[in-house]
């Protein structure tokens, strides 16, 4: 378990540091450089040349990538240009309330979807699993922008039930001072992860109930809701764990388009302003955020798939 | 167990719903706006956030907004306004009464309005001072700074007492022009409150110091100190409101209790949340524009805000391939045949942009407008534009394209093709439609329009100011132009974009007669220069002029009184009030 621990973070790191790499040359490649950008039309020479060379942008891009990664090794992520602010106070602010909105909406997505998928699993070609698969695919096929569209016309302005925007401010008590302002972002990204979620814990479940132990429990005796939750349950559950450690990057993407869509101050917003921008130490700073979230959730997903699951501990098992 | 899943189906189907109720009984809304019943909410253009509070900025963080919010907390020295038709100052908005020229020109005497910071201490002229010296010291540290104006241009400063001062010039300018564009660049600043150095480059360093920790504008008691009809009630990067100055002293002060300035993360997300009513003054996307009736059925008024500005294509006359072509008068003739104006503005821009024909702004004040080129000396011609290339030695090739058959005539090499690239800003619908309708009508011409569209900070980076030996002069064409290529100053001169060598003359143009009209229009008294000006360059073109789009389409709820939509982007917003 250790060694699989140390193996797979050394991996990690291996993975963020070119995550890193790829990140910086490609920034730093774009033609004419993030200057005029910044600065303005009205900017002179001289000033584009003091704003190259203050950033080190005058310099070949090994060097300013040395420069760059020595800054971070040191916990500096550099200052936005357009912010005034340290990347790293940025996605203090920002973080929070980007963790509120996916780990809501992942958390309610799980409770929806888990059993959803078991309900239309024993229920397999019935027509409760039609419809709700039917349904589900609708809500898979719909682009995460178009069903926040359709949550906004629907709760915000034919029923104005909901506010169309998320609270804004720098702190995340200011979000949670307006609870009504969270609910569509939620319900937006709740949708998204609960159809993905739920499709897979039916597979899983069908697949499983399909499997010979299942055959011997029913020869046995076992009542059948013994077999559904003692056994079929936690068999089903490791691929869905899986996924969701895997599903990070998914969910940031897609909080990245709710929160556009809901005005939602958080890490994708500033995201998004940061490339329209190209304020780079920023997007420099949510790839990192990104790519050490991802690297983690799929390493969690592998832990807990380790422990849920024996056949993983066991060398040479059948997993 | 079948039982028990459905239990949990419905528990969670009513767990859904009351929070849904709960929630709604929360926090719903149903009048426009956020806030209290005399405050007003404004929204801000997509991934606009005002990052810079301090009325002497710094490269970088000179835009509109900043300097709306600014103006609302630190009166400026003179204010313009242009929403009445006419572009003139806004003695009210001002921080001191008319300027007084002396005769000969090269001296100007300014007296100070009573206004009190608001720790009680009075503005006076050593806050003027406290500004210029700070500008001095700092000069190339400074955003608005052009070589050879201000505070070049400005050899003295006397104090004649607490409320009146002298400057004197360098030479005789236009009155007209220096106030409008100079003097207006002038804030007198808290100098007791601020000068935390004696050295004018420190203090300036300090301030910019200041300046930079947005978060720490709500506390720092430097900007607390204003003068101005607000003062700042709370600032974060989503949100900004300014509550109304109680100290405030001059003619012009507040009617509303706060006002709230809105981020947002785009246009489409704007929209919605106008829709929903939770905006006073916001925008509507030019593709919602169908939703008009919409609107107003909801308590909008829907106005366009036009912009004093221009809009336009540089060539790059310093292009080593088609450089040559782009000084040929009759080839920028023929181009500008094959722009269809009126199509673009009413068909691309549903009849919210203006045509373009010269160098002053076409549809505001027209003080400055030429006839040549309030009447369009080019209209949408192709047989004229196909002439003017026969004319000149240009036959079509194989492949449609004008091929030069005759250098003497053309004025290039014999096998010139019209084969040219437009570096373009992408990321609109009605700049990608734009582009498409010059591409089409020039391909009708003969002359191939290929379009490589970037983000606009590339199109910024690489079609600017070269060198013909320069890789960086590979551009032949950009535009910049979505919400307008050039916004100006009170007076429209174009000693920054068409004179030669000037900052932002980013395709080299080169005209001695455009030179000495420049000149004159900011040294002479007359206005004659200007018009003059207006005439060559819309003969001249410079530059490919297009239909210039506006500022924004607003939405104005229609309990929204005072609202001026001044072309120069400044909003007053201490004249708004609520007439319900």
């Amino acid at each position: 378990m250790t060694r699989f621990l140390a193996r797979r973070l050394l991996l990690a790191l291996i993975v963020v540091f070119l995550v890193t790499v790829v990140t910086f040359v490609i920034l730093h490649l774009l033609p004419g450089g993030p200057a005029r950008g910044v600065l303005g039309v009205k900017a002179t020479q001289a000033q584009i040349d003091a704003f190259n060379a203050s950033q080190g942008f005058d310099q070949p891009i090994p060097v300013q990538y040395w420069d760059y990664l020595v800054r971070l090794l040191h916990g500096d992520l550099g200052a936005s240009y357009t912010e005034n602010t340290d990347v790293s106070t940025l996605l203090a602010q920002r973080l929070p309330k980007t963790l509120l909105l996916t780990v809501t909406s992942t958390l309610l997505g799980i409770v929806v979807a888990l059993p959803l998928g078991v309900w239309q699993a024993t229920r397999r070609g019935r027509a409760f699993d039609v419809v709700t698969t039917g349904l589900a695919f609708v809500l898979y096929a719909t682009p995460v922008f178009f069903l926040s569209l359709v949550l906004i016309i629907l709760f915000a302005q034919v029923l104005p039930i909901f506010p169309a925007q998320a609270a804004q401010g720098d702190t995340l008590a200011a979000l949670l001072s307006q609870p009504a302002s969270l609910v569509l972002p939620v319900l937006a990204g709740t949708g998204v992860t609960a159809v993905a979620y739920s499709r897979y814990m039916r597979s899983s479940t069908v697949d499983n109930l399909a499997e010979d132990y299942v055959r011997t429990a029913r020869a046995k005796g076992t009542p059948e809701r013994t077999i559904l939750w003692r056994h079929v349950w936690p068999n089903s559950l490791t691929s869905v764990v899986s996924m969701i450690g895997y599903s990070v990057p998914v969910v940031f993407s897609g909080s990245l388009v709710v929160e556009t869509m809901f005005n939602y101050p958080g890490v994708g917003l500033l995201f998004w302003n940061a490339a329209r921008n190209a304020d780079f130490p920023v997007l420099l700073g949510v790839v990192l955020v990104i790519a050490v979230t991802t690297v983690l959730g799929s390493l969690l997903a592998d832990v807990v798939q380790l422990l849920i699951d024996p056949r993983v501990r066991v060398p040479g098992a059948k997993s | 167990m079948r039982r028990k899943l459905g239990r949990l189906a419905a528990v969670l189907g009513c767990l859904s719903l009351g929070s849904l109720v709960l929630t709604a009984c929360a926090g719903g809304q149903v009048r426009h706006g956020v806030g209290g019943p005399n405050t007003v909410s404004f929204a801000l253009p997509p991934s606009a956030t005002p990052n810079w509070i301090l009325p002497l900025p710094i490269p970088g963080y000179t835009a509109s907004y900043n300097g709306v919010i600014q103006s609302a907390l630190f009166v400026p020295l003179y204010a313009y306004d242009g929403s009445s038709g006419e572009v003139g100052m806004d003695q009210r908005a001002s921080a001191a009464e008319p300027p007084v020229y002396a005769p000969d020109g090269k001296s100007v005497t300014i007296t100070l309005k009573p206004l009190t910071w608001s720790d009680g201490m009075p503005m006076t002229t050593k806050d003027v001072q406290f500004w210029l010296d700070m500008v001095r010291a700092a000069k190339d540290d400074w955003g608005a700074y052009s070589k050879g104006l201000m505070p070049d241009n400005v050899t003295g400063f006397h104090i004649v007492d607490d409320h009146t001062f002298t400057l004197t010039m360098d030479k005789t300018y236009n009155p007209g022009w220096f106030t409008a564009n100079q003097l207006t660049l002038i804030t007198p600043l808290p100098q007791h409150a601020w000068a935390k150095d004696p050295d004018p480059r420190k203090a300036f360093d300090y301030l910019v110091g200041q300046a930079k920790q947005l978060g720490a504008y709500n506390t720092n008691p430097l900007w607390k100190v204003v003068n101005g009809p607000f003062a700042l009630d709370s600032f974060s990067s989503s949100q900004i409101t300014l509550a109304k100055n109680p100290r405030y002293t001059g003619p012009d002060a507040a009617h509303l209790d706060k006002v709230t300035f809105l981020t947002f993360t785009s246009s489409a997300a704007e929209y919605n949340v106008l829709l929903a009513g939770g905006v006073d003054y916001g925008y509507v996307p030019t593709t919602n524009l169908g939703q008009k009736g919409k609107l107003e059925s909801l308590g909008y008024r829907v106005e366009p805000w036009n912009g004093w500005s221009i809009t336009y294509i540089p060539y790059n006359f310093n292009n080593p391939a088609l450089g040559k072509a782009f000084e040929q008068l009759y080839l920028r003739q023929a181009i500008q045949h094959a722009v269809d104006q009126k199509a673009i503005s009413q068909v691309i821009w549903r009849g919210t942009a203006t045509p373009g024909y010269g160098p002053v702004p076409q549809n505001n004040d027209p003080t400055f407008l030429s006839d040549v080129q309030k009447n369009n000396p080019y209209p949408f011609d192709l047989n004229a534009s196909k002439k003017l290339l026969a004319d000149h030695g240009w036959r079509p090739g194989p492949d449609g394209v004008q091929e030069c058959q005759d250098a003497n005539a053309c004025g290039v090499a014999k096998g010139t093709r019209l084969s040219m690239t437009l570096l373009t800003e992408s990321g609109s619908d009605e700049t990608d439609g734009t582009m498409q309708e010059l591409k089409s009508e020039l391909s009708k011409a003969g002359i191939e329009l290929r379009i490589n569209a970037q983000p606009l900070n590339t199109v910024l980076a690489n079609g600017t100011t070269c060198e013909p030996s320069s890789p960086a002069c590979a551009w032949q064409l950009s535009y910049f132009g979505t919400q307008g290529s050039w916004y100006f100053p009170a007076y429209p001169s174009g000693e920054q974009l068409f004179a030669t060598d000037a900052g932002v003359n980013f395709g080299n143009y080169r005209d001695k007669p455009t030179d000495d009209l420049i000149t004159a229009s900011t040294l002479s008294t007359s206005s004659q220069s200007m018009v003059d000006y207006s005439a060559r360059l819309a003969e001249q073109l410079p530059v490919i002029w297009m239909p210039n789009p506006p500022y924004q389409v607003s939405a104005i709820d229609s309990a929204l009184g005072g609202v001026t939509q001044d072309p120069m982007a400044g909003l007053q917003i201490q004249r708004w009030y609520r007439t319900r």
